[in-house]
């Protein structure tokens, strides 16, 4: 018999002889005898050996051909290969219903619990962490720098929030940025971008933006988003951990494109909310419908198949949705005004996104003083 | 404890050393199949037993003298591990997160330790890696185990990386056999002791290669900035834009981007090919034990090879493979290991059982060695 014995103390090599006595083997290896229990050991094979161990003896090791071991051995350890197998039934089985429950926390239970703990975030806690975000923000987008436009603005935000519940000062202000948006921050700060404003036609299709910002912060909006995205995204970063492998990405996106679903909700619903507070002070929620077409039509629309996709509704719905919903009611801002608040960012219908940048960060023989930089403070 | 070095004991006292392998990596494709589907039905929990089972086949493919190893870790230890690390990590990481965004702007101040301790833990959580896998694998039944420490290793390791940024990396080189010999130099067979010669491995060199490496990248950004900028220009995008707001990228351009990286990977990998089989040369000859030296034929073609074959299988089956390429990897390597002199790797004594758990920290920042 070709095998060899290891005591598991040191590497040292021993010829054995093997031979079955009905539950046990018994291996005879430099003058020593080992008495194994059939149910304690587990055999590997592998190509041309097989390596038997014993869970009593957890070091030492048998190693023998496997065509001495299959004759010798039999199908007596077969019960120990369907045992393993149960076990591992157990496991996925345990494995998937803890992912189970991980998805539906994630789907289900964060999107749930974040309006209540939105709603029961201390307003002082929410203002100073838009403080701290607001800090960071303004770095990256500096506020425009024409003070009586950024007057005009913040009055009309007062305005509009007037008939809004919420214990936010709403501070709105026209910033620098290369891209038509609007933001709504935690603790009550709108900033509107001047690309925004000179893609906005008319007074009303401002203002609809706004109310819509004002309706994200009277909901409480960005914090269920604050919240949704802490909890999934430490839920999910805390089970895939750091790996970069395609299932851990595809759990991931899941993870976004579920946010996403519950952001389209969240803007459908600020749309709603903005139409019915500019409503409430009489002014006229027309300009909603347009300004979503015009985004409609200038190439920024993603096609309704790839919504979910987005973390904003397809404007084309939404304009229809505000189309339906829209009534005539004053004008928001005077001639005067709407021609203070066009010029707040000093942004001409002919300037390029470059000249824009070029302005935005002061190249060329652009006249930009940072401490003519103002920031729109409550009145 | 004994080293045969230090003892100068006699050389024919020992045995040759002779690696050979059983892998047949297409063996490991029905095991790729079930772990990558488990993985997927368990938001890839099941990693753990399933990273297991690839280093247990792997381990028992390769033979040492027609012995093989043997992995005898658990996918439960290593899920142990997990939930250690997510505490350890998790906590403090939360605590910083709430302060900064909750706190006051000053607040922000504790950003800069947690930008000097993710290195440090990365590099720490590197080594105890390398020490769970080193006790978890055995020979002979004797286990091999890592002395030394982890956090030593973590500042150098963090040490590195930043001389690696000042220089440009051009101390990377150098900063990887470093570290090579922190964990070569450690490691045991029982009580019988592994050297790392960092003379040995300079006399491999590697700076040649890494110069073919770096300059070919300075080379190949230059023309890529140029082929972007000409594309950019020819299909008119630029101007598009002009008189209007600055549209995001279509999916087509983010995808022709990708494309376009994916198709110059292979020349990225062919320049870099040289400095990587010099490296494994460089270590593999540092390494020693006894009066065994170790040699690893590796060179660059065959290795370029064997990554770009490997990224090309992942990239088709969207990682599904991964057991597969370890495994193809594993094989490349022994077969070209080989070792000269003589080890008395008989006389050595069993080691302690070592962690009870592992990998948490390495886990947690996307290292596995296998």
């Amino acid at each position: 018999m070709d095998a060899r014995f290891y005591d598991g103390l040191t590497a040292q090599s021993h010829a054995a002889e093997v031979a079955l006595d009905g539950d046990q083997l018994r291996i005879q290896a430099d003058g020593r005898e080992f008495v194994w229990r059939l149910k304690d050991l587990s055999v590997e094979i592998e190509a041309d050996q097989a390596r038997v161990s014993n869970r009593r003896e957890r070091d030492a090791r048998l190693v023998l051909p496997v065509g001495e071991w299959t004759p010798l051995a039999g199908d007596a350890l077969s019960d120990k290969v369907s045992a393993r197998r149960h076990r591992e039934y157990w496991l996925v089985g345990g494995l998937t219903a803890v992912a189970v429950g991980v998805v539906l926390f994630v789907t289900v239970g964060v999107p749930a619990l974040s309006g209540p703990v939105a709603r029961a975030t201390p307003v002082s806690m929410e203002e100073r962490m838009g403080d701290n975000i607001n800090g960071q923000m303004s770095h990256v987008f500096p506020a425009c720098q024409n003070s009586a436009g950024q007057r005009v603005l913040a009055q009309l935000g007062d305005r509009i929030a007037a008939e809004a519940d919420t214990p936010f000062d709403i501070r709105v202000r026209a910033v620098d940025a290369p891209m038509v948006n609007a933001f709504a921050m935690p603790g009550g700060r709108i900033m509107v971008t001047g690309e925004l404003i000179r893609q906005a036609a008319t007074p009303d299709e401002l203002s609809a933006v706004i109310a819509h910002e004002i309706a994200h912060v009277e909901q409480r909006h960005v914090m269920q988003a604050v919240w949704r995205n802490f909890g999934v995204g430490m839920l999910l970063d805390l089970v895939v951990g750091g790996g970069t492998g395609a299932g851990q990405q595809a759990v991931i996106l899941a993870g976004q494109a579920s946010e996403l679903s519950y952001s389209r909700a969240a803007e459908a619903e600020a749309d709603a909310r903005g139409q019915a507070l500019l409503h409430a002070d009489g002014l006229s929620s027309q300009g909603m419908a347009p300004f979503f077409e015009r985004l409609a039509g200038k190439g920024h629309e993603v096609d309704e198949a790839a919504e979910f996709m987005n973390s904003h509704p397809d404007s084309s719905r939404r304009a229809r949705v505000a189309r339906a919903a829209a009534r005539p009611g004053r004008s928001a801002l005077t001639p005067d005004e709407w021609r203070l608040v066009k010029t707040t960012c000093g942004v001409e219908d002919s300037e390029s996104p470059v000249d824009s940048l070029k302005r935005r960060f002061r190249i060329g023989d652009h006249d930009a003083r940072a401490d003519e930089r103002i920031e729109v403070r409550p009145h | 404890m004994t080293d045969i070095l230090a003892e100068g004991a006699p050389e024919d006292v020992g045995e040759p050393l002779v690696f050979s392998t059983t892998l047949e990596p297409s063996r490991f494709l029905g095991l790729s199949l079930k772990n990558g589907l488990l993985n997927l039905i368990t938001l890839t929990l099941y990693r753990f037993w399933g990273k297991t089972e690839v280093r247990h086949r792997v381990w028992k493919g390769v033979r040492l003298n027609d012995e093989a190893f043997e992995y005898t870790g658990r996918g439960v230890e290593l899920f142990i591990g997990f939930l250690l690390a997510a505490v350890v990590l998790g906590i403090p990481f939360l605590a910083v997160v709430f302060a900064i965004q909750f706190g006051a702007e000053w607040m922000a101040i504790f950003l800069f330790p947690l930008y000097i301790a993710l290195p440090w833990l990365w590099g720490f959580g590197i080594f105890t890696a390398f020490r769970y896998m080193a006790s978890r694998t055995t020979w002979r039944g004797i286990r091999f185990r890592l002395k030394g420490s982890a956090v030593n290793y973590g500042w150098l390791f963090l040490g590195i990386g930043m001389l690696d940024g000042v220089t440009m990396g051009w101390f990377r080189p150098q900063g990887e056999r470093m570290l090579a010999e922190r964990i070569w130099d450690e490691v045991r067979f029982g009580d019988r002791r592994i050297r790392f010669r960092m003379a040995r491995s300079q006399r491999e060199g590697i700076y040649g290669p890494f110069a073919i490496g770096w300059v070919g990248s300075i080379i190949g950004f230059i023309i890529a900035i140029f082929v972007f900028g000409a594309a950019i220009v020819a299909t008119g995008d630029f101007q598009s834009t002009a008189g209007g707001p600055p549209s995001e990228p279509g999916i087509l351009f983010t995808l022709t981007v990708y494309g376009v990286m994916l198709a110059l990977s292979p020349f990225a990998l062919l320049i870099w090919a040289p400095y990587h089989a010099a490296l494994l040369r460089s270590i593999a000859a540092g390494v020693s034990v006894d009066q065994a030296t170790f040699r690893l034929d590796v060179h660059a073609l065959s290795l370029w090879w064997l990554t770009v074959s490997n990224l090309f299988l992942l990239l088709i089956t969207l990682g599904f493979l991964m057991p597969w390429v370890q495994a193809r990897t594993a094989r490349y390597l022994i077969k070209r290991l080989k070792a000269d002199g003589t080890a008395r790797l008989n006389l050595a004594q069993q080691a302690e059982r070592g962690p009870g758990s592992g990998e948490g920290l390495a886990d947690a920042f996307g290292f596995s060695a296998i």
